[in-house]
């Protein structure tokens, strides 16, 4: 093990490798809010879209979203190992080649294919009475698995590095139960670990899901059990879901104190509440499954109990952190620290509101409601896609600061106002996953929902709009600081 | 990076100081949290009761099926209001989700049906009225015109 505790600026080949990995990752995510947009236009009643149309759409918008963001989180995790160990650029090359692979072959199997089983298909469905050929469920699985195998490659490699550099006990910051002396473990150092380990079981579990996937299509007299693969694909989805959001934690651990000029300091709640929150992660996918009452109620509870204990002691830790990495710092607030404190606002709002889902009682009147897009959407979309861009800012050493401000004042408003509706379709029981919703069977339900999705699609452009804006702001700002004497 | 290294390098006294406040707060909370909501799922609720009615529900690409004593009772189902009612939902294709409506349009319970499984949502109707049933897990093309009605009376 070395003593090497030291940060490092990583090398500019590190540098452009993950630049390369975030702008495109920018670019899928542009893309899908795209399509996101077309949904609620369509609910909206704005344009029409057949109904295989438009579940090929939503089936492409969520795994291009989790997939996507999930990638990014991986490369921002690997930016900050390498600041502190020595990963591997070849084998991050070879999981973005395949990435890319696969993200090529997802999109020709749901928008030309026209694959809609949803991003979790579940079992049975991708293989019963489709609406689209038998090829583009084979397509979309192998797909999945070139993505799985990216994420498993570079996860791998980030926790091979770390192991290496601090080996697995200190990884974890466990020698601070120890009454050790030696320097703690960077904060960041044990997120990243944290996010290693938790994203490479969810993804196993996805792979072998994904396996039993494919040997169905090979072999479709071949049986498995819906409950078992309804808690292997959820297990997986949620994962690597909040395993993402943890991803951009992970980076504000290491960033924000050069704008504060303080320490994250690493103490033993901090190491308490990160090792909790990688034990509960594991089994706080169970809420996605309460409303299967024959699964066993132990489960059940156990799966509350995981929730809460997942998404709030980081969060308490964290928000905590925060102040006190801000109060009476005298930081001067430019884009990355503004974007990076309004990203733990909407994930500590979208947090919030998952728990509250997360509760059975709860969850009995708003699962499958907009209730469930809206909690999501909350810490993606004004939570951790602003950490991701305030990331890429600082990257890129973007110098166009006015102009990247506007884009996010811009996609900060159009973002909430676009969860709002979500939030309020819930409230009103509104059902999701509904490609219209004029045959519901309560008038004033159709015209409240119609006029939510409305509102949600001219909200949605508007942060379209926002992060075009931010977009303009690196590509000027990149060639600002490549020219200074313009 | 800039580094603003003259900065005072830690944060006040006073913001630590809040933190044992905040955690005893905050781990109190949840456990009230969770004393008080796990009481009320839909699991323990009326399970000790015994049921007035029972109705066998299967759901199908894309239909509700409503069973009595294994016939078929047609469309709409006839309840009666304030007796306990307990449906034993399943299906024979995929996952669909059975949600029931009220007569002002709000989600009043559900469960999932699933192939192979069978899931025992306990209901009391309150106030007479038409209901709805509308499938709230995604199963396929015509997923948004699966849906039946429950007359209570």
């Amino acid at each position: 093990m070395s003593a090497r505790a030291e940060t490092r600026e990583p090398a500019a080949r590190d540098q452009r490798l993950v630049a390369t990995w975030l702008t495109t990752m920018l670019a899928v995510f542009l893309l899908m809010v795209v399509l996101g947009i077309t949904m609620r236009l369509s609910q909206g009643a704005v344009v029409s879209l057949s109904f295989p149309d438009f579940y090929a759409i939503m089936t492409m918008h969520g795994l291009g979203m989790a997939g996507s963001l999930f990638a990014a989180g991986i490369a921002m995790v690997w930016f900050v190992a390498a600041r502190y160990a020595r990963p591997s650029r070849a084998a991050m090359w070879i999981a973005y080649a395949l990435f890319v692979a696969g993200a090529v072959a997802l999109l020709v199997a749901t928008l030309v294919g026209k694959f809609a089983a949803g991003w979790y298909a579940l079992y049975p469905l991708p293989f019963l009475k489709a609406t689209w050929p038998s090829w583009a469920t084979g397509a979309t699985i192998i797909a999945l698995m070139a993505m799985g195998l990216a994420w498993l490659v570079a996860q791998l490699d980030i926790l091979r590095a770390l192991a290496a550099e601090y080996g697995i006990g200190r990884m974890f910051a466990w020698d601070r139960f120890r009454r050790q002396d030696g320097a703690p473990v960077p904060a960041a150092v044990l997120i990243a670990s944290v996010c290693a380990v938790a994203g490479i079981l969810g993804t196993i579990v996805g792979a072998a899901t994904l396996m039993m996937y494919l040997f169905k299509w090979f072999a479709p007299a071949t049986e498995f059990d819906p409950l078992l693969l309804k808690n292997s694909m959820f297990m997986f989805g949620h994962t690597i879901v909040n395993v993402a959001m943890y991803c951009g934690i992970c980076v504000i651990y290491e960033l924000m104190p050069g704008f504060t000029g303080r320490p994250w300091k690493v103490t033993r709640t901090v190491v308490l509440a990160w090792n909790a929150t990688l034990l509960f992660i594991l089994f706080a996918y169970f809420h996605h499954l309460y409303m299967d009452f024959a699964q066993p109620l132990a489960l059940q509870v156990l799966g509350q109990i995981a929730s809460y204990g997942s998404a709030v002691p980081a969060t308490a830790v964290t928000v905590f952190g925060l102040g006190s990495q801000i109060h009476r710092s005298g930081l001067r607030w430019s884009f990355v620290p503004a974007a990076f404190t309004l990203g733990i606002l909407g994930w500590v709002l979208g947090g919030i509101t998952a728990v509250v889902d997360s509760t059975i009682a709860v969850n009995l009147v708003f699962h499958n409601t907009l209730w469930v897009p809206a909690h999501f959407h909350t810490y993606f979309l004004v939570g951790y896609v602003l950490i991701l861009l305030g990331f890429l800012f600082q990257l890129l050493r973007s110098g166009a600061e006015r102009l990247a401000k506007v884009g996010l004042a811009v996609m900060v408003a159009g973002g909430y106002t676009f969860v709002l509706m979500f939030f309020l379709g819930g409230m009103d029981s509104v059902p999701r996953r509904f490609a219209t919703y004029q045959t519901i069977p309560y008038p004033w339900l159709v015209e409240r929902a119609t006029e939510l999705a409305k509102w949600g699609a001219g909200a949605g452009s508007v942060f379209l709009v926002g992060a075009l804006i931010f977009c303009v702001s690196l590509v000027l700002g990149r060639r600002r600081s490549a020219n200074p004497d313009e | 990076m800039r580094r603003a290294a003259s900065r005072k390098a830690d944060a006040p006294a006073t913001v630590y100081r809040v933190r044992r406040y905040y955690a005893v707060a905050l781990i109190a909370g949840l456990a009230l949290l969770l004393f008080l909501t796990l009481a009320r799922t839909p699991y323990v609720r009326s399970a000790l009761e015994t049921p007035d009615k029972k109705i066998d529900v299967v759901g199908w690409m894309w239909a509700w099926d409503f069973q009595a004593d294994g016939q078929s009772v047609g469309h709409p189902l006839v309840l009666p209001a304030r007796k306990l009612v307990e449906f034993a939902v399943t299906s024979k294709d995929v996952n669909h989700g059975f949600g029931i409506y009220d007569p002002d349009g709000r989600l009043v319970a559900q469960t999932q049906a699933m192939p192979g499984y069978v899931n025992h949502l306990r209901v009391r109707f309150e106030e007479p009225g038409t209901y709805h049933v509308l499938c709230l897990e995604y199963c396929g093309a015509a997923h948004t015109i699966m849906m039946a009605e429950i007359s209570v009376q």
